[in-house]
């Protein structure tokens, strides 16, 4: 089962959030134990929600705002994608993740194909042809 | 560059297990999504089952405290994203706009880390795991 930890942080809306050497060392080893363990399938982080924009749909036409997002408390600082044999592991991995102040990991369980009904199969055929070229697409 | 598209339904925090979505609806959303694959920019994209199949771990101090999805803090969540590589934040916002959908949605764009983003001492700290390569982004 392919998960994704997805770490929640409240963020100082106009700062890039880079982390310091120390911090990173630290998340280096995290990330080793998860490769080494072979759960480890892909990670990011991402930069701060100011550098960002937002889309929102909702009737007419899509309204596009800048970043920073007033409204958000929290913002997303990155992910692990893993593949462990269940929920209760994957929450295992997640509370192993060393701890930062003010900061949360959302765990949540990631769509097969095989999880469709046969009807939404049919619709989405094209799905793991598309997740095959993104493979590739990557490693080029 | 490359940025994350996160694609946040309007009450998919509440959203049960199991719920499957229209035939129809997906396969707008297919083309859409191939429409980014033949435009060379669609590096990965996964959808992700409601938070109510899933979990949250809170680091405040002592232990990490584990709560059981649906989150009911939540005001909204991811309920899939699009990793892209294009040459300019305008052009993923160009692409964000494209996306169907006839529900009430907001995407959120977010650039993705690189090494290079990263200042030199943590360059270093990261060069001691050759294995983990920084901004590899998924598999």
């Amino acid at each position: 089962m392919r998960f994704m930890m997805i770490t929640k942080e409240h963020q100082q809306p106009s700062s890039d959030a880079m982390p310091d050497a120390k911090g990173a060392a630290t998340m280096m080893k995290y990330m080793e134990s998860l490769e080494k363990a072979g759960v480890l399938l892909a990670f990011d982080g991402l930069r701060s929600a100011a550098m960002g924009a937002q889309v929102s749909f909702s009737g007419e036409k899509p309204v596009v705002t800048d970043g920073p997002f007033s409204e958000a408390k929290e913002v997303i600082g990155g992910y692990w994608m893993i593949q462990v044999n269940s929920k209760e592991e994957a929450i295992a991995w997640a509370k192993r993740c060393p701890a930062f102040p003010d900061f949360a990991i959302e765990i949540r369980q990631v769509v097969e194909f095989s999880d469709f009904p046969a009807e939404v199969q049919e619709a989405a055929a094209l799905y793991p042809k598309l997740k095959a070229r993104c493979r590739d697409r990557s490693r080029a | 560059m490359r940025f994350m598209m996160l694609m946040i339904p309007k009450g998919y925090e509440k959203a049960k297990a199991g719920g499957m979505p229209d035939a129809k609806v997906v396969a707008e959303m297919m083309r859409y999504n191939k429409s980014l694959q033949q435009a060379g920019v669609l590096l990965a994209l996964d959808g992700l089952h409601p938070p109510s199949m899933g979990a949250r771990i809170s680091f405040s101090g002592g232990e990490p405290l584990v709560t059981d999805g649906p989150f009911s803090e939540a005001k909204e969540v991811i309920g899939g994203y699009w990793m892209i590589q294009v040459r300019s934040k305008q052009e993923a916002i160009e692409w964000a706009c494209r996306c169907p959908g006839s529900e009430e949605f907001v995407i959120e764009i977010r650039q993705v880390q690189e090494m290079a983003d990263f200042p030199p001492d943590v360059q270093q700290a990261a060069a001691g795991f050759p294995e983990l390569q920084l901004g590899r982004g998924p598999a």
